[in-house]
């Protein structure tokens, strides 16, 4: 990269307006970019402040409710439920000729979303880890200089792809395919094995189920996690790889002592995956089933968090059915802070040990 | 100079917009339920033809999205296949009417590929299949409704919309009134907790499931199974007679709705469960929401397009409603429907005749 | 022994290698596989009346995705007049004014947990903030002796759109920029330092510049972001059959500009696609795939032309 610093002092003429000029104290260019800037971290902090505050606020009554309640309990029925009184007789009762009902309040619960969120973000990390690792194995060590722009490239486009994009792949193709190919001969197969029992299903497969949704936010997991531990993986010092060579390290044996050397980054990287994965949305919505109930099988109908948000925000018209839902959102909120505070700990305090290192 | 030539054609750019202000059109805003949508799309672009003028929106949202909607003043009509409870009612904040605009039946799809022949259900035994109480296709409550057909030994899987939802409320209201068992442990809502099987997300995203999925039953809206060719279910009616849902069926279902339509408040009326031999059971009116007061459209000229619109939609509208494969409101209910416009105000005054 | 345990290492080595090369081409064959299924199934809908046409209201030969497209351009760019400048500002803060002070790393930080926000949440955010509260005003101003449509006259409207929009932009934008402005040698600063230039000056006439190609891919990458967010424009454009701003003559009628469309709800191509895509009509959905196939090809030429304004300005 070459710069040609004249042209670029040259045009200190066009400046023009007194406004910018040096030594005005009040006004100088200085001063406006200074503020300008400053402005506009602070408007970062405020989008964060506002997005908890609204948030929290929303949840509010909820909170007061249900308490601890609401992360532990498993029961969510958002609407009151209508059933007729029965009187001591057990008959439902009758008045002008029409049943008499009584009105059951809503209940709600965020237990089978944080379960769902959990699970399917694990699927997604176990078949995600191994792949990413090695793809950016491949970057850094096996392909050859030509080659890493192109595939870098097309990792990186495979995370350009729109979520809806997702959702209707995975709709159409994916689950379709679990159904008839993959889960019968698991469900055979693990019916008999003790101990297997979460890849078993007791009614027939329907593919549209946490299996799947874990598989899906896999693949859209993939580019983030590969590309982090790609550029990971490059920083680790030529040093390392090479006097593990020197010793007669094999191939994977130096390999495993960078990935090992990089640890901690590689689970920042790890981490980032898992913050994108608990928060997708549209995708997940389309093949995780939407069922608002813990089942030990991975090929059950489950919900997550994100997913309950889009399926029942639009249409929340009870006031406390729209304060759990945004009590839901800002534990999603929390839970990716959490996340990200975790990965920056990690990445950042390896940064600080390796600069205390040289 | 470059500012002097941009403050010009800024200039320039806020007279071209002060010019497009100017021109008069009236906007109007609907959303609301997803049944209505494709007719109610015709609708407004028919509408339209006539009247340039007005330019009117709808988008489907769902009932529930309707309702919060219309409470919230962030639409100026609501479509909803419930109607609204008193508790929403009374949230709204101001006396709300119901304009019934069509009617349709909810029916029960299911993905039995080697099933010949049509399978015929009654109300209880649709009732114990989503209570889980029914669990095989060859179960001999099944069996005995549909004598010759050869149904299959395999699994039922129940599939039910996850969202809030009009069909979920017309098709648990339908069922509470064939099962007490199932009143007493599931009962009726825009949205319930189902002990067994599968949800998706809309009448569409149970379609998916149930064209997915072998041996699933879904409850949807009659045009969706029609439109994706998935067979549905003949339902026994409270006359004991075994009825497809058509648009025949269902205004037949709904012509035992007039009587209950006492007041020009009151066109929220119930017609599931109907008697009458070609009444099919799971039918049911889908409504524009107003408030009564129609200040709240902030000008005169909205509220009177919007009662125009509806007024054009109840009467001429109601042909395309059977093009549509919607069942068309009848003679008597288009009467009733135009006395509630009628009492539709601005200002405390009456909007319709007052020209 | 010790020959028999090198044999072990030396076939584990060549099976991890084998292995390597073997998932990377997975994840390459799964780019295909997607891309693929959804070009195939989008290559039979779309004909020129998809660019052309407004929706006709007939559920059977529903017209074009005209408004659409128009509409996500329009809250594309209004969202990047709004959230690029911020984000471009705020990263240059941490790159030059402060990199390491008690603000700059809280503001990083919330950079990246805003970055992993769900949309779906911004929606909502977006719902509470600029849709809900304002349905109780007209949005009217009354200036220079006529009214002017400021704001939404109530509910959902495209400013909220953009807005959101814009929300999931800013850190992108913020934390491209700054990573792209550190990679610039602290020596180009200290000569324009030396020569007398003020810090503003140097920032703006020698930092930037000198940083241009990859600040563009930052603003490109979240474009390509934004373009194809369905979720957060759900609560808050909502939606519309209109084309945006502007009305075709018609029926002996002149065409006219209405310029403020954004104060009602607004049209998106992910939005029109989640709507179509539910439909029970073939003719609806078959657009929907159409519209994904066009989301996409948008999407894969802004990542296209971000690799070629960067080329060779990247270490990979």
């Amino acid at each position: 990269m070459s710069l040609d610093l004249s042209t670029s002092m040259a045009s200190e003429t066009d400046f023009g307006p007194s406004l910018m000029r040096r030594g005005n104290r009040l006004f100088s260019a200085d001063r406006v970019m200074r503020i300008l800037t400053f402005g506009s971290a602070l408007c970062i902090l405020l989008m964060l402040g506002a997005l908890l505050f609204v948030l929290f606020s929303s949840a509010l009554p909820s909170i007061r409710e249900f308490g601890m309640g609401f992360l532990t309990s498993s029961e969510w029925r958002p609407n009151e439920l209508y059933i007729p009184v029965k009187g001591s007789d057990g008959k439902v009762q009758l008045e002008d000729g029409e049943v008499v009902m009584q009105t059951i309040r809503p209940a709600f619960g965020a237990l089978p979303v944080i379960y769902g969120t959990a699970v399917s973000s694990i699927i997604a990390l176990v078949v995600a880890i191994p792949i990413s690792f090695a793809a950016s194995l491949f970057l850094t060590r096996i392909a050859p200089r030509w080659m890493v722009p192109p595939v870098s490239f097309l990792i990186e486009l495979l995370a350009a792809i729109p979520s809806i994009a997702y959702g209707i792949w995975a709709l159409f193709v994916l689950a379709p395919l679990l159904q008839n190919h993959v889960e019968p001969p698991f469900n055979k197969l693990f019916a008999v094995i003790p101990g297997l029992g979460f890849l078993h299903f007791d009614g027939s497969p329907s593919g549209r189920d946490m299996f799947c949704g874990g598989l899906v936010l896999a693949v859209m997991i993939l580019p983030i996690i590969t590309a982090m531990s790609r550029d990971v993986l490059r920083a680790v010092p030529r040093a390392q790889v090479e006097g593990a060579v020197a010793l007669g390290a094999t191939w994977w044996q130096s390999a495993a002592e960078m990935l090992k050397f990089s640890r901690s980054g590689l689970f920042g990287a790890v981490m980032l995956g898992l913050a994108r994965a608990s928060g997708e949305t549209m995708a997940v919505a389309m093949v995780i089933g939407n069922n608002m109930q813990i089942k030990s099988s991975l090929f059950a109908p489950a919900q997550t968090m994100s997913s309950l948000l889009a399926n029942e925000f639009a249409e929340a018209t009870g006031e406390a059915h729209r304060s759990a839902l945004a009590e839901v959102a800002l534990v999603l909120l929390l839970m990716s802070l959490l996340f990200n505070v975790v990965a920056r700990y990690l990445v950042v305090g390896k940064n600080a040990r390796s600069a205390a290192a040289h | 100079m470059k500012l002097t030539r941009l403050m010009k054609s800024l200039a320039g750019l806020a007279i071209a917009l002060g010019a497009g202000v100017s021109m008069a059109e009236t906007r109007l805003q609907g959303a609301g339920a997803t049944f209505p949508n494709p007719l109610y799309q015709k609708w407004v672009t028919d509408y339209q033809k006539s009247h340039p003028d007005v330019k009117i929106d709808y988008q489907s949202i769902g009932s529930g999205g309707g309702i919060k909607g219309i409470t919230e003043k962030t639409v100026d009509f609501a479509g909803s296949d419930a109607p609204m409870n008193k508790k929403e009612m009374a949230g709204a904040g101001a006396s709300i009417v119901h304009i019934p605009t069509c009617a349709g039946a909810v029916v029960l799809a299911y993905s039995l590929p080697d099933l010949r022949g049509d399978l015929k259900l009654s109300g209880p035994i649709v009732a114990e299949i989503y209570q889980g109480k029914i669990t095989k296709w060859n179960d001999a409550k099944i069996a005995a409704l549909n004598e010759g057909v050869a149904l299959p030994d395999i699994g039922i899987t129940p599939v039910w919309r996850t969202d809030g939802s009009g069909t979920t409320f017309v098709f648990t209201n339908y069922l509470i009134t064939q099962s007490e068992d199932y009143a007493g442990s599931i009962g009726a809502g825009k949205q319930v907790k189902w002990p067994v099987g599968q949800g998706g997300k809309g009448n569409d995203g149970v379609t998916a499931v149930v064209q997915g999925t072998k041996g699933s039953i879904g409850y949807i809206e009659v045009n969706y199974a029609n439109a994706n060719k998935i067979p549905f279910a003949l339902l026994q009616n409270k006359s004991g007679k075994f009825v497809k849902a058509s648009s025949d069926t269902v205004s037949a279902a709904g012509e035992g709705a007039l009587d209950q339509m006492k007041a020009p408040e009151h066109l929220s009326v119930n017609i599931w469960n109907q008697a009458g031999d070609n009444a099919y059971p799971i039918s049911a009116f889908t409504y524009i929401i107003v408030y009564k007061e129609l200040n709240y459209l902030k000008e005169q000229s909205k509220a009177k397009a919007l009662v125009d619109f509806l007024k054009w939609a109840t009467t001429e509208g109601q042909r395309t409603a059977g093009e549509l494969d919607y069942a068309p409101l009848s003679d008597g209910v288009q009467k009733k429907a135009a006395e509630a416009l009628h009492g539709l105000t601005w200002d405390g005054k009456p909007l319709m005749g007052a020209e | 022994m010790k020959l028999n345990h090198d044999a072990i290492a030396r076939h584990t080595s060549q099976v991890m290698y084998g292995l390597c090369i073997a998932l990377t081409v997975l994840i390459i064959a799964m780019l295909v596989w997607v891309s693929g299924y959804l070009v195939s199934i989008g290559w039979k809908a779309i004909s020129l009346e998809f660019f052309t046409q407004l929706p006709s209201g007939d559920p059977n030969a529903p017209g074009g995705m005209l408004h659409a497209l128009a509409g996500t351009f329009a809250l594309v760019i209004m969202a990047s007049l709004l959230g690029i400048p911020i984000g471009m500002l705020a990263g240059v803060y941490l790159a030059e004014y402060d990199t390491d002070s008690k603000l700059a790393t809280p503001v990083r930080f919330v950079c990246d947990v805003l970055t992993g926000v769900p949309s779906i949440v911004v929606g909502i955010l977006g719902y509470e903030l600029l849709v809900a509260p304002l349905s109780y005003w007209d949005g009217h101003l009354h200036l220079f002796s006529r009214d002017w449509q400021i704001l939404p006259n109530g509910g959902y409207n495209g400013w909220a759109g953009a807005l959101a929009l814009a929300f999931i932009m800013v850190p992108i934008v913020a934390r491209t920029t700054e990573e792209m402005l550190r990679l610039v040698p602290d020596s180009y600063r200290q000569a324009s330092i030396a020569l007398g230039a003020s810090k503003a000056r140097t920032i703006l006439q020698v930092v930037i510049p000198s940083a241009t190609g990859s600040v563009v891919t930052g603003v490109m990458l979240a474009i390509a972001r934004v373009a194809g967010e369905t979720a957060p424009l759900l609560f808050t454009a909502l939606g519309s059959r209109f084309l945006p701003f502007f009305s075709a003559p018609s029926a002996g009628r002149p065409g006219y500009i209405h310029p403020s469309d954004l104060s009602y709800p607004f049209p998106s191509l992910t939005v029109q696609i989640y709507d179509y895509a539910r439909g029970p009509y073939r003719a609806q959905n078959e657009l929907a795939w159409a519209g994904v196939l066009v989301l996409i090809a948008l999407i894969f030429v802004l990542n296209l032309a971000i690799r070629f304004a960067t080329r060779g300005k990247r270490a990979d």
